[in-house]
């Protein structure tokens, strides 16, 4: 997956889309699977990214990996109160109106009101917090000032970030990262949670699942949640019933900036846990690592020989996932030192200055239009913070190639840029006129086929890869399945 | 020296000894005595067996009155049928205002006889029986416990107590006395309290023998399942009789733990433990968003001010 945050408008769409589909029952409806952040904010749930207190992700120290959420000298002590999860505050309180008040009032001096009712308790209620409480910089003063990764910046830089006509905003739209090394599943003790294998979908098990609520503690991006009325958690599923039938999930296909971006890649899962024990600052480059090229003959070799459909692969030729986040190095993993590995890869926002208030005149020239990274208003530091566990090199990397490819872009279509200049700034960003082309029509023009590549699912082969079904041949008859709700 | 242990040895074998006491009933059969029995009537080993368990700690049969009149010569007092009535519902004859029955209850000092779980009339009659045949020997098997009527010493005391403590196991099992009773000058939090309070239990029973006879084979329903499988001996009714007398016999006002001063005691207890918790686990999350907007507010009217 791919959300190309240089084109989120922050429309929400992707999560009304995925809440009419999938979180519209009771116990779910303070779930958002599918969310829009502002950043600088402290997000959904409130300061999810603050481990410090919601102990989410893998800690190392260079030899071993361990959860930060539990232990095996933890889990006793803790056992019937799984801690460091998010309050039902610090997500919120949902909650509908009374609407009938307001359509069947009776004739009266005041106009009638529909009063905010408790979708928990059903009574009314105070509104103290939203899913997008803070949308927009909304009460910025607390929510984007306690942003946890404003700390990378200095004094002076977050003074700045404040300032009127300086101030600085992007949208950071999150589902469930679908990761590599999903600190969950790991977490869950019922052993209810998987990752599937034949498209990296991490699923939670219903039937298994038994509210030890391990995964939502574990997660660092908080994308599980606990559904009070079946008693059994639920996350994000990559609307994979939409994709055995060769549709995009709800959230990708509704986008209206078509910021979204998914097809499947090839990895070697064997990396991935000396890759995930390399200092912060060299993790995008190991999770790149991990991802292998589906072109390399020796690749799709071994693909092949470990039962990998040819359609599959073939797919993973065309993915766009790959070309972003592998080869083109404009994709970056959301929050990498967390150590999961997100599947989901960002294209950072560049935000450059776009115009110049100088005294009464505003100017838009070509050389401050596109000025260099350092002088975005966003701070390069935060990108860092955000998409490179600290290592600014790889998001200047992806602002100055995607730069190159607008004045690329410019010296095509407008004209006013000298092809010489424009060829030293896309050599400046690493980068040719080919790919940059390539970029531009990826990012710019994509159709449905080029945005979604979804590989030919092959559920039944799928399943016999993983076990035979000889083997249950006359052992299961019809049986009902255990409805998730609570005894 | 001779526990009940030895009693219930010999009821084991006395299908050995029903041939001598065939011998034994022929006279009474020729001399016509009421409630005659023939061979085919020989008290069951079962009969014996139920009135051990059941009637055992409140009478004997030739051993003198424990709480109950000694049975020897029932039947001289009463006839067959009146027995059979009374066993069956000794509350309902003794409020039914029979005479006999009322001086009965006066005897025992208004200490109703308990209905035997598990009676009936069959039961019943075969107990009479039962009463009338052993009535009729020299020494009946159910004259009493042969406890040793020693003195009692400083020693049985200790013994006692620490039986009843629990701290000496019981030889065949048997639960400490603790752990449904309290007497007195135990300390700290008492004993259980689904039992009695036995610091008086010594007088009210008046005296060592009825104890004894009691803790041979108590015949309440709450103690008489758990103590079946699992009787004291001999040795151990004797060291409780002479810690349950000690009791008794200390100064009277020390009374047991005061419920109130329990359950204070116990709310002290559950604060203790919250706050222990508390502090353990005092790095536990609690809450994110809600501080971080209290704090700031703070923050701005501090700067205000």
């Amino acid at each position: 997956m791919v959300f190309h945050l240089d084109k989120c408008i922050g429309c929400h769409t992707c999560s009304v889309a995925c809440k009419n589909v999938w979180t519209d029952r009771e116990g779910t409806d303070y779930m958002w699977w599918n969310n829009v952040e502002t950043k600088p904010g402290t997000g959904f749930p409130t300061k999810w990214e603050d481990q410090e207190s919601y102990k989410g992700g893998w800690k190392t120290d260079g030899e071993k990996l361990e959860l930060r959420s539990t232990s095996k000298k933890k889990i006793i002590p803790n056992i019937f109160h799984n801690p460091s999860q998010p309050s039902l505050d610090d997500y919120y309180e949902p909650w509908t109106y009374n609407y009938d008040e307001l359509f069947n009032a009776p004739e009266g001096d005041d106009q009638p009101v529909a009063r905010p009712i408790s979708m928990i308790t059903g009574e009314p209620m105070e509104i103290e917090a939203g899913p997008n409480w803070d949308d927009d910089l909304g009460g910025s003063e607390v929510y984007a000032a306690n942003d946890p990764n404003l700390d990378v910046l200095s004094d002076e830089q977050q003074q700045q970030m404040k300032a009127i006509e300086r101030m600085v905003m992007f949208y950071l739209p999150r589902i469930c990262n679908h990761c590599l090394n999903p600190s969950c599943v790991a977490a869950c003790p019922s052993g209810a949670m998987y990752k599937r294998g034949e498209d990296g979908i991490v699923l939670i098990n219903q039937d298994r699942c038994r509210a030890w609520r391990s995964c939502i503690s574990a997660c660092p991006y908080k994308k599980t949640y606990y559904n009070w009325s079946t008693g059994k958690s639920e996350k994000c599923i990559l609307c994979f019933p939409r994709l055995e039938a060769g549709e995009a999930p709800a959230c990708f296909h509704s986008c209206v900036g078509r910021i979204r971006y998914l097809g499947n890649v090839l990895y070697d899962a064997d990396r991935i846990k000396e890759a995930a024990l390399r200092p912060d600052d060299e993790l995008v480059e190991a999770q790149r690592d991990t991802i292998l090229d589906p072109h390399d003959p020796a690749v799709i070799a071994a693909a092949q020989a470990s039962g990998i459909p040819d359609g599959v692969i073939e797919s993973a030729q065309k993915s766009p996932v790959y070309r972003f986040a592998k080869e083109w190095k404009l994709g970056l993993p959301l929050h990498v030192e967390y150590r999961t590995f997100p599947m989901l890869f960002y294209v950072p926002p560049l935000l450059p200055v776009m115009s110049i208030s100088d005294g009464d005149i505003v100017r838009s020239d070509v050389d401050e239009l596109f000025a260099e990274v350092e002088k975005a208003r966003a701070p390069i530091e935060y990108l860092g913070k955000l998409f490179s566990a600290g290592n600014v090199g790889k998001v200047r990397y992806a602002l100055r190639k995607q730069l190159a490819v607008r004045i690329w872009r410019r010296h095509v279509t407008v004209g006013d840029v000298a092809e010489e200049m424009a060829k030293k700034a896309l050599a400046e960003a690493d980068c040719t006129p080919e790919q940059a082309d390539e970029i531009y029509r990826l990012s710019a023009l994509a159709t449905w086929d080029d945005r979604f590549v979804i590989p030919p699912f092959q559920r039944e082969m799928a399943m016999e890869m993983m076990t035979d079904p000889h083997e249950h041949r006359a052992s299961a008859g019809f049986g009902s399945r255990e409805e998730p709700r609570r005894s | 020296m001779f526990g009940y242990a030895q009693c219930r040895h010999e009821g084991n074998s006395s299908v050995k000894k029903s041939s001598i006491l065939e011998l034994l009933l022929i006279p009474a059969l020729l001399t016509g005595m009421p409630g005659s029995i023939n061979a085919q009537d020989a008290p069951s080993e079962e009969t014996i067996s139920f009135f051990k368990l059941n009637c055992m700690s409140c009478h004997t049969i030739g051993g003198g009155r424990l709480t109950g009149p000694d049975l020897k010569g029932a039947i001289e007092r009463a006839d067959e049928a009146w027995l059979v009535d009374f066993i069956l519902d000794p509350k309902g004859v003794i409020d039914g205002g029979d005479p006999y029955a009322v001086e009965l209850l006066r005897e025992s000092r208004g200490v109703y006889m308990t209905k035997v779980p598990g009676i009936d009339r069959a039961r019943a009659e075969k107990l009479v029986k039962l009463i009338i045949s052993e009535s009729l020997k020299e020494r009946s098997q159910f004259a009493g416990l042969e406890i040793s009527d020693r003195p009692l010493t400083d020693a049985d005391i200790g013994r006692g107590r620490e039986l009843f403590m629990g701290a000496t196991q019981y030889e065949n099992g048997a639960p400490a006395c603790l752990s449904c009773h309290t007497v007195s000058g135990i300390g700290g939090l008492g004993g259980g309290r689904l039992g009695p309070d036995l610091t008086n239990a010594y007088d009210r029973l008046e005296g060592r023998k009825a104890v004894s006879a009691w803790l041979g084979a108590p015949p309440s329903l709450v103690m008489q399942p758990v103590f079946k499988d699992h009787p004291l001996d001999g040795e151990e009714v004797l060291a409780l009789v002479a810690y349950l007398k000690s009791v008794a016999e200390s100064e009277v006002g020390v009374a047991p733990v005061s419920t109130l001063k329990f359950v204070l005691s116990g709310f002290a207890g559950s604060a203790f433990l919250l706050l222990l918790l508390d502090f353990l686990w005092r790095r536990r999350y609690r809450a994110t968003r809600r501080p971080m907007v209290r704090n700031r507010h703070h923050a701005a009217m501090g700067s205000k001010s």
